[in-house]
């Protein structure tokens, strides 16, 4: 029977290529780092970081986008967390709840050296609990081409809800293109897109001392006029989220969409012209406002090396080496500064995603975050599909919303 | 022969390493979950004995609405697998040229990972520019796009076609074996009888084959009820709940959010639910063909 | 040589002919057509990816895809080498482990059959994601984490009640005659197991196979992503998964991959079928 032995070589082969202990010279510092491989800044980074401190060494693991916070978390909640792991911001309420991260000490100057709210992205219970790594906003874009055929001026852009709502109304009417993506399905940037309406209308979901306060009167008007801006969208939103929307505004048959940095840099083949402004403000604004976004480093307890991966987070994302990194990334830089003026003045499309940070709020910190994102969604969707009244839907939404805090 | 002491003492020989194996790697996480069922573990390091909360939090809730639709989901699914198997393989035992080939052919959508497979029907789906929606406008059918996600009706029977996708070749494969072994001198002696192609049909091949299908349709039956990437990837439950089953809802209430208790509370309930409903699929199902075929 | 013409019973006239090619033309059309839009996906450039109205030939086409994937993911050919030696090796195991019981199952009536038979089938009850930290644990505990057999060992568990499952039925249906008279003749057990069963139950036996091969190949996905952090142990699978990018997903590359990842294993089934054809039940005993 030859099948025996073909087994037995692979069971030796399998067994010759598992790898032989670690020697326990150095110390490690496991990095989980999300996408297809480490960026390249990242790595020299470490590099440099790896020479200055001698008697520890990093072991980076790259592990693809959709799956690289379940995978932290699931090797947290099994007792053998990694060092140093990139996490969205949103998750680290939740780990600090559940006593898995350890809080990161910040100097005052440290702090102010970041633009506003970026360190209230990663603050929960006074503590801060990451260390901001990436950054995104949002802002409006629009079709000129549909402008013009619509009878609007393409250098006009919606600057408020109301003239939003009206714009794509006349985009759908006399352009018979769909006036506005309207992002409603099951995915969690659902909510974002929401949130791009909440923050730019002085709306916000949980204060600073944990109390809910989605069911609002701003809230209200976001809501409604989400709802009333679902008519001119394109058809059957509950089915398309945030990167199928650009697609269709790629297409040239959307007349506006939110989205973030991202999509500009798809545009360049675009057939037509396009341009990017401020999210429209609601009635209740105070000013331009937008969904901040960080994603941040977290370091987790009983490593033994948790003081080493601060240091080398704090290092990965200081004032020189971090716009290097958000060059290559193409983000929304977390500091402003020289870099910052470089990249406006090259590029002006890149003004209204830095001037929406000054009102613009963050992923809202709940401990529960993916029953936020339920919660939101379902009532997104009740509004879009015209099952609830956004009134009714608030109050059950913030409702639900106490017990995810 | 089968039937006496050493043939139990064979028996379980021939068992030992399928059991010892299972035990070793399967029972420690079995049981471990069904003793999360009854605390309140999640991502904190300790957890708490709580009893049945986990298992009457289920309860609450639209929880009945959900066990009914997961059931009609799982009952079309299978029963489409099993006719479109059926076909395919009737078509596939043919004696025409080419049946090599086409039997390679059915294979791709087992074959390829079953996210990717999924993303494919996503974008066939996609009322904008997918496949569906686009030649229903190209033929004039509709006159705009057809976002057949966006709906509850249409996303509960486009998730049970992608469904039935990935499920049909190894139905139709199982069952073209299942006809492979019947023997040939069967159907020539009701041939020179005179009996035609249907009746052969009806009275050879059917009976013949329904052990292979009380088989594939058990197994099919377990494996979707606990369908999760289609459902997942297409509609993540969407829209508003409508094609919520029983394992979206838990990975959507419990296992998304790190609530291990609760989510080894509401698979245990699956695990009960299934067993019960398989059990007596099988008895009933059997005595059926048992009936039949003295 | 002439071949021996077509059994009369075999020939179809030409209204049956044509039906069976259409009803295999749709059937196929049906299995094939997300292909058919995956394929041209991978044709497309990245910006123009999605595109209205819906047109069958792709504009701006290219095999450009084929060639980046590559580069961006320099390591996708282990992680199809991985993913055929994993899967072989559990396909083996399986199978040497599943074949005896599925016979005994079939064939011997020993006490608590019935409810052994449930207790494997209740293995497939419980969906993988919940059992996965657990399972973890005991993986680490085993020491098995980051090498073949994180993947391996907890694949063989899972696919061995599928495959015990699946081939019951085809050792059913041997007519109990043959064993009877082989006993009669004085062979032992093993032998009739040997020698008598196996060889008439090849098409059951394949498809198991089959079923085992791709059950790990294609499946199974979350125990490789949790269970080993090495990249040189990844299967197609999670390596596939490189492909998503932090804005967007490459979607003509993570096609033009997938295509290329499911190449080999379309191969071996195409080897693997010819076992589908039963061997030498004709005219073996008559009932």
């Amino acid at each position: 029977m030859r099948l025996v032995p073909k087994l037995l070589a692979g069971v030796a082969f399998a067994l010759a290529v598992m790898p032989s202990l670690a020697s326990a010279e150095d110390k490690t510092i496991t990095f989980i780092s999300c996408g297809d491989k480490m960026q390249p800044a990242h790595a020299d980074f470490i590099k440099q970081w790896e020479a200055k401190n001698a008697g520890f060494k990093v072991a980076p693991e790259v592990v693809g986008w959709d799956q690289c916070q379940d995978k932290v978390t699931t090797l947290a909640a099994a007792g053998t967390p990694v060092g140093l792991a990139y996490v969205g911001s949103r998750t680290l309420k939740q780990f600090a709840a559940n006593d898995l991260i350890v809080p990161i000490e910040y100097t005052e100057d440290e702090k102010k050296s970041y633009y506003p709210f970026i360190v209230e992205t990663v603050t929960t219970d006074g503590k801060q609990w990451g260390i901001p790594v990436a950054f995104s906003t949002k802002a409006l874009y629009w079709n000129k081409d549909l402008f013009t055929a619509a009878g609007l001026d393409p250098e006009t852009p919606p600057k408020t809800f109301a003239e939003e709502i009206a714009f794509a109304k006349q985009i759908k009417e006399k352009a018979s293109t769909a006036g506005f993506g309207v992002v409603a399905k099951t995915f969690d940037n659902t909510m974002h897109q929401f949130l791009h309406w909440v923050y730019s209308n002085n709306g916000s979901v949980i204060d600073a001392d944990g109390k809910i306060t989605l069911d609002s009167k701003e809230n209200l008007e976001s809501l409604t006029a989400l709802k009333d801006i679902t008519p001119y969208a394109e058809e059957g939103p509950t089915s398309y989220e945030q990167n199928e929307v650009r697609a269709i505004f790629l297409d040239g048959k959307l007349g506006m969409i939110q989205a973030s940095v991202g999509a500009k840099n798809l545009l360049k083949d675009a057939k037509f012209k396009w341009g990017v402004a401020e999210l429209p403000q609601g009635p209740s604004a105070k000013g331009p406002g937008t969904l901040l976004i960080t994603d941040s480093l977290a370091v987790f307890k009983n490593t033994g090396v948790e003081e080493q991966a601060i240091d080398l987070a704090k290092f990965l994302t200081n004032s020189e080496n971090q716009p290097v990194y958000e060059a290559q990334e193409g983000l929304t830089p977390l500091r402003p500064g020289a870099a910052v003026d470089k990249l406006v003045a090259e590029d002006p499309n890149w003004k209204p995603f830095i001037d929406g940070i000054s009102f613009g709020g963050p992923e809202p910190l709940f401990t529960d975050y993916k029953g936020l994102q339920n919660t939101m969604i379902e009532m997104v969707q009740a509004v879009v599909t015209g099952q609830a009244e956004p009134a009714d839907a608030l109050k059950k939404a913030a409702a639900d919303l106490e017990q995810y805090k | 022969m089968n039937q006496s002491r050493g043939a139990t003492i064979f028996a379980y020989c021939l068992l030992l390493p399928a059991i010892l194996y299972i035990i070793a790697i399967v029972a420690y996480p079995l049981v471990e979950t069904v003793n999360l069922s009854f605390t309140d573990a999640a991502l904190k390091p300790t957890s708490n004995w709580v009893g049945m909360t986990n298992y009457s939090k289920i309860f609450a809730g639209n929880f009945s609405e959900i066990i009914l639709r997961t059931f009609i989901w799982t009952f079309f699914s299978v029963a489409i697998k099993m006719i479109v198997g059926i076909f395919g393989a009737v078509l596939l035992n043919a004696a025409i040229p080419g049946r090599a080939l086409f039997r390679i052919l059915i294979m791709p959508p087992w074959v390829v990972p079953m996210a990717i497979g999924i993303f494919m029907w996503g974008w066939m789906y996609n009322g904008q520019f997918g496949m569906i929606s686009g030649l229903l406008q190209n033929f004039g059918i509709t006159s705009g796009p057809v976002a057949f996600l966006a709906h509850g009706d249409s996303a509960f029977w486009a998730t049970i076609v992608t469904d039935v996708w990935i499920g049909v070749p190894l139905v139709t494969l199982y069952m073209l074996a299942a006809m492979q072994s019947i023997p040939k001198d069967l159907y020539e002696a009701a041939w020179v009888d005179g009996a035609s192609r249907l009746y052969r049909f009806r009275r050879i091949t059917l009976p013949m084959i329904v052990p292979a299908l009380l088989t594939i349709s058990m197994l099919s039956m377990i494996a979707t009820f606990n369908s999760f990437d289609i459902i997942w990837i297409l509609t993540r439950g969407g829209p508003s709940g409508e094609t919520t089953t029983m394992i979206i809802d838990t990975y959507k209430v419990a296992i998304g959010s790190y609530k291990y208790g609760e989510g080894a509370a509401r698979a245990v309930m699956i695990c009960i639910f299934l067993s019960i409903f398989s059990f007596f699929y099988f008895r009933v199902v059997s005595r059926i063909t048992i009936g039949e075929s003295k | 040589m002439k071949r021996a013409p077509k059994p009369m019973i075999d020939r179809y006239n030409w209204l049956e002919t044509i039906a069976l090619y259409l009803g295999i033309f749709v059937f196929l059309f049906y299995l094939l057509s997300p292909f058919i839009e995956g394929f041209l996906v991978s044709l497309k450039p990245l910006s123009l990816l999605f595109s209205s109205p819906y047109s069958f030939y792709p504009r701006n086409g290219s095999l450009d895809a084929y060639w980046s994937i590559w580069e961006r993911v320099p390591m996708l050919g282990l992680y199809i080498f991985n993913s055929l030696f994993i899967s072989a090796i559990v396909t083996a195991i399986v199978m040497l482990i599943a074949v005896p019981a599925a016979y005994a199952f079939a064939r011997i009536e020993f006490p608590f059959r019935g409810p052994l038979l449930g207790g494997f089938l209740a293995v497939n009850m419980f969906s993988g994601a919940v059992l996965l930290i657990p399972l973890f644990r005991l993986m680490r505990s085993l020491g098995v984490l980051n090498t073949y057999f994180a993947m391996i060992v907890p694949g063989v568990a899972f696919l061995i009640p599928t495959a015990i499952w699946l081939m019951r039925a085809y050792f059913l249906r041997i007519p109990k005659e043959l064993e009877e008279a082989a006993w009669v003749d004085g062979a032992s057990r093993l032998y009739i197991l040997r020698r008598v069963i196996l060889p008439l139950a090849m098409p059951g036996i394949t498809v198991a196979t089959i079923a085992t091969f791709i059950g790990i190949y294609a499946g199974q996905f979350v125990f490789a992503l949790t269970f080993n952090s090495k990249s040189e142990f990844a299967p197609l699978t999670t390596g596939l998964f490189a492909f998503f990018g932090r804005q967007e997903v490459i979607w003509n590359e993570l096609m033009a991959a997938s295509f290329v990842g499911i190449t080999p294993a379309l191969l071996i089934i195409v080897f693997l079928q010819r076992y589908l054809v039963a061997g030498l039940t004709a005219g073996a005993v008559k009932e």
